[in-house]
Order: structure tokens, then C-alpha cells, then sequence
């Protein structure tokens, strides 16, 4: 591009050099944590003793693991189910202006806007008022529900608004009823949108912590089980876990990207 | 109504309905909580100005509440500063190499807080890299203590952890600078240093805008962070917040204490709404799951 014609030698060299550092930065605790998950020592850091695959062993034998890994997964998978299927109707509302829709998009990103702690505490209390006891399946999906909507929305909104809405006034003029046009239109051009807003819905409510801690009673998640892993004693295994939920994380949230770009 | 309106209010009200119930209701539930009381039987539910009297009554919350409005004013100027050039810097890229770039800048972003602000304990702590390092250049003969749990340890975690929020709506401003205005600097015989100044920066004001709001607002209400680099005296309001319900079971003052904190993110997005369209900060920012 032309523009390119602004930018000096030393001026490329600058940047080049300083966007290194930053990635640098990034990606220097990422790599530790991974070298040190496969070092064969009880004290977790330097220096490297030699190595071994039993701390992933013991992340995929030990029984609290293995249940908070699997609560993670069962909770991801049934809030990124729940909160995008309540995503795609609200953001199927938001394809034309009607009235209320500045004051509900308040109320849509109020769960991103309340610090974490005050989103777990508004939930904690409300249930606590109800009598309703803390568990996995009830509170703590409320809270994860609540968490990913407001997300599954704000990426499925512009989905809404990018294809052509001549498409389905074509359609409704050669009398296509609204069901059909929905079946047969708007739904396949949207649904690559919403199989990457429901994974980033999952990866999201794979990730969260500080919620879930007010939330979950005596079942944890995985992101839960680690911290009190980490703050308790922080235990040899510890960079192993941390690598699993890496992994699965960054693979969920990869997926989605390639078909948020896919879709354009 | 209009049959139109009709549909769109039908297809938005099993949200707003779960949003009343669980953000909306839950917030009042926490505003009058507030003005309750804690004694040896649990919540006594009688109107009482008492949270509101310790709170003003204890210096420890107002420093702490200044403390973390200081440190979120802070690690946004750093945030600032540290992602400006990275935007710069991709929105300079081209091509597969652009997309390339972009898409190992979010990776780290997609993992959870909690990990990813314990990786840098391995790498501060005792027995860590950094020490290691110091160790076997003979900087230092034993174990430096001073790298993590201080107020240094919870910037560096902090810019860490929420620098793409900068960086994302910064780059998408900057990339969307028409060539044409390049050209005409240069056509017009401006120097780069002044195309920057008089055509990149100012056209790029509503990206640092909203980056600078989302910034603010995460730092203000973190809690890993803070807890596990910043050690008992690198603390943050939120993780005060949070020993009055998993320690001193008192819900009714954690809850004026998590309202205090509501009403202030309240406030601050208010003010920030007059500077910046609000719809804007959340939707520049809709790829991106964090």
C-alpha cells in the first residue's frame, strides 16, 4: 500500500523490535508453565531435574481432578447452550431498531460491566434470600448463563447485520412464509455464527472463576479446583493442570475464530 | 404495536426476562442487603444506617477504595503506553502475515485469568526463572524476595492479563484510517512524526477511548491478580469484598461494600459516556471473547 511510503527504516525496525518484546512478554509465562509441567521435580520452578510425563498422569487419575474437569465441561456445554440459544433470539430482536433497545442493551452488558466479585455476590445473596442451597447444576449455571450471554450477543449482532436482508424480502415476495424464510434463509447464513458464539460461550464459561467461587458449593470447576490448588500449597501438578486447561481453552476459542472468519 | 416491534419484543423477552431475574432483581437484592445487619443468628431484617456508619467509620475501606482506583488509573496509563505501538505495529501488517500476527496476539488472551496470571509465578517467584537468571550472572548470591508480592508484581499482572483490551480497539481504529489521508500528508509534505500527530493519533482517539474504559473497569474490579502476586498487602477492594463472605461470613456489610462498588463503576460509566458512544465500546470489541 501506498501509505507504506510514511514509514522509515528505523521507524519499521522500532516496531518490529518492540512488538517482539511485547510478544515476548505474552508468551514467556505460557512457555515456562509448559516446561516446567514435564519437569521431574516436587517444587514447582527451576531448576530442571529431568523428564516426566507423571504429572499429567496425575491431573488425568487423580478423582477430585477428574470431577472438576468433568463439571467444567458438562457446565460449559450447558450455559453455552442455554445463554446462545437466549443470545440468538435477543440478537434476532436487535435486527431492527424497536422501542427500549438502547435501555436493554444496558441491561444486556450489565453482566460485563459489574466487577466479577459484585456478579457472584448479587447471585450469592439473591439465592441465600430464596433459600435456594449453592450447587453446580443450579447457581452456579445461573451465574455462568448470565456470564456468556451478554457475549454470545455482542458476537452474534454483527452476524445479524452483515448478510443482505434483500435476501429475504426476495423470498417473502415469491411468498415465502416468515417460518420458511427463517428455515430457509436466515438461519442458514447465521448458523456458522452461532456454532462460533457457542464456542466462545463455552470457552468463556470454561474459563470463569471468580463467580463460579461464590456459586459453586462443594462440587469446583476446574478453574475453581486449581486456584485452591495454587493458594492452599501450591502443588508439583500444578503447571501440568494449568497446561490442560491451556490446551482446551485456546482449541475451543481457536475453533471459534476460524468460523467467525470463515462466515465473511 | 406495530406487528413488527411485536415480534422483536417476542424474540427479546426470554432474555430480558433472565436478565430481570438474575442481574437485575439480584442487584436490588444486594442494594438492600446493604442496609441490614449481621448478628450471631444470621441477618436481622431491620433498616439500619450501620454498614454505612463503619464504612466511613474505618479508614481501611476508603484507603483501599483509593488504593484500587490509583491502580487502575495506573495500569491503564502503562496499558496505554505499552499497546499503543502494538496496534501501530499491526495495523502497519499485511496480508496472511497480518492475520498471522493477530491471531497469536489473542491466544494468550483465551486463557483464564487464573492460570494465566499463575504462569508468572514460576517466573518471579523464589524458585523462579527470573532468580535463576540473577543467581547465575552472580547479581544477586541468594534468592531475590522482592519480585513478586508488591505493587510492582500486581501492574505487571495486570497489564499482563488485560492488555489486549487496549491494544484490540486501538488497532481496529488505526485500520480503519483511510490510505488516501497518508497520502495526502505526505503529497502536502508532512513529516511522518506529523502524520502521526495530526492524522493517526487524533483519528484514533475513540479506540483509545474505548480501550482505556474496558481497561479501567477490569482492572477496578480484579481479584485474581491482586490475590496472587500482589501477596496480604498488594490487596484490592474486590478481594476485601470477598473475605467478608468467605471469611467473616458478614453478607450485609460485603454487600454495601460490593454496592459502594457498583454505584461507582455506575458512575464512572456515565461520565465516560459523554467522551465516547458506549454501543461502541462493547461492539468493537464483539470478536473478541474476553
Amino acid at each position: 500500500m501506498t501509505y507504506r511510503a510514511n514509514e522509515s527504516r528505523t521507524e519499521k525496525a522500532l516496531l518490529w523490535g518492540y512488538a517482539s518484546l511485547v510478544y515476548l512478554f505474552l508468551y514467556a509465562p505460557v512457555i515456562t508453565v509448559t516446561v516446567l509441567s514435564f519437569n521431574d521435580s516436587q517444587v514447582v520452578g527451576l531448576p530442571l531435574k529431568g523428564f516426566t510425563t507423571r504429572w499429567f498422569m496425575v491431573v488425568f487419575t487423580e478423582p477430585e481432578l477428574v470431577a472438576a474437569f468433568a463439571n467444567s465441561i458438562m457446565l460449559g456445554i450447558l450455559s453455552a447452550t442455554i445463554g446462545t440459544a437466549l443470545a440468538t433470539l435477543l440478537a434476532l430482536a436487535y435486527r431492527r431498531p424497536f422501542p427500549g433497545n438502547g435501555v436493554l442493551f444496558y441491561l444486556i452488558v450489565a453482566p460485563i460491566i459489574l466487577p466479577g466479585v459484585v456478579g457472584g455476590i448479587i447471585l450469592l445473596v439473591f439465592f441465600g434470600m430464596l433459600k435456594i442451597p449453592l450447587s453446580l447444576w443450579t447457581t452456579a449455571l445461573t451465574a455462568h448463563v448470565t456470564w456468556v450471554l451478554p457475549f454470545s450477543f455482542l458476537s452474534l449482532y454483527p452476524v445479524m447485520h452483515r448478510f443482505d436482508h434483500s435476501l429475504e424480502e426476495a423470498a417473502s415476495d415469491l411468498g415465502a412464509t416468515r417460518a420458511v424464510v427463517f428455515r430457509r434463509i436466515v438461519f442458514p447464513l447465521i448458523r456458522p455464527g452461532i456454532v462460533a458464539a457457542w464456542l466462545f460461550a463455552f470457552s468463556l464459561s470454561f474459563d470463569e472463576f471468580v463467580r463460579t467461587l461464590f456459586l459453586t458449593g462443594f462440587e469446583r470447576t476446574l478453574p475453581v479446583q486449581f486456584w485452591y490448588m495454587v493458594v492452599e500449597s501450591l502443588s508439583p501438578e500444578a503447571p501440568a493442570m494449568a497446561v490442560v486447561i491451556i490446551v482446551i481453552s485456546v482449541a475451543t476459542s481457536l475453533a471459534g475464530a476460524m468460523l467467525s472468519r470463515q462466515r465473511t | 404495536m406495530k406487528p413488527n416491534t411485536r415480534s422483536a419484543l417476542t424474540l427479546a423477552s426470554p432474555s430480558i426476562a433472565w436478565l430481570v431475574l438474575f442481574v437485575a432483581i439480584p442487584c436490588l437484592f444486594m442494594l438492600l442487603m446493604s442496609f441490614l445487619s449481621t448478628g450471631i443468628f444470621g441477618i436481622q431484617f431491620k433498616f439500619t444506617w450501620r454498614n454505612v456508619e463503619q464504612f466511613v467509620s474505618t479508614p481501611l475501606y476508603g484507603y483501599l477504595l483509593f488504593k484500587t482506583f490509583r491502580i487502575s488509573i495506573f495500569t491503564t496509563i502503562i496499558t496505554l503506553v505499552a499497546a499503543y505501538p502494538v496496534a501501530l505495529f499491526l495495523s502497519r501488517q499485511h496480508g496472511t502475515l497480518k492475520t498471522v500476527l493477530i491471531l497469536f496476539l489473542f491466544l494468550p488472551f483465551w486463557i483464564g485469568n487464573v492460570v494465566r496470571t499463575f504462569a508468572w509465578l514460576p517466573i518471579l517467584g523464589r524458585g523462579g526463572v527470573i532468580n535463576q537468571i540473577l543467581l547465575d550472572l552472580h547479581i544477586v548470591s541468594e534468592p531475590a524476595d522482592w519480585l513478586l508480592y508488591n505493587d510492582f508484581a500486581v501492574y505487571l499482572g495486570l497489564v499482563y492479563v488485560y492488555l489486549l483490551f487496549m491494544v484490540l480497539p486501538i488497532f481496529l481504529a488505526i485500520d480503519r484510517i483511510e490510505p488516501a489521508l497518508y497520502e495526502a500528508a505526505r503529497d502536502l509534505g508532512a513529516s511522518g512524526w506529523a502524520t502521526f500527530r495530526r492524522v493517526t493519533l487524533p483519528l484514533s482517539q475513540p479506540g483509545i477511548l474505548s480501550g482505556s474504559i474496558m481497561v479501567f473497569l477490569l482492572a477496578f474490579g480484579a481479584f485474581v491478580t491482586p490475590a496472587l502476586m500482589g501477596g496480604t498487602s498488594g490487596i484490592m477492594y474486590s478481594n476485601v469484598i470477598a473475605t467478608q463472605f468467605f471469611a467473616d461470613n458478614n453478607w450485609t456489610f460485603g454487600s454495601a461494600l460490593s454496592s459502594v462498588m457498583t454505584v461507582l463503576v455506575i458512575v464512572f460509566l456515565a461520565a465516560s459516556g459523554r467522551f465516547v458512544g458506549l454501543r461502541s465500546v462493547f461492539l468493537s470489541r464483539a470478536e473478541d471473547p474476553r
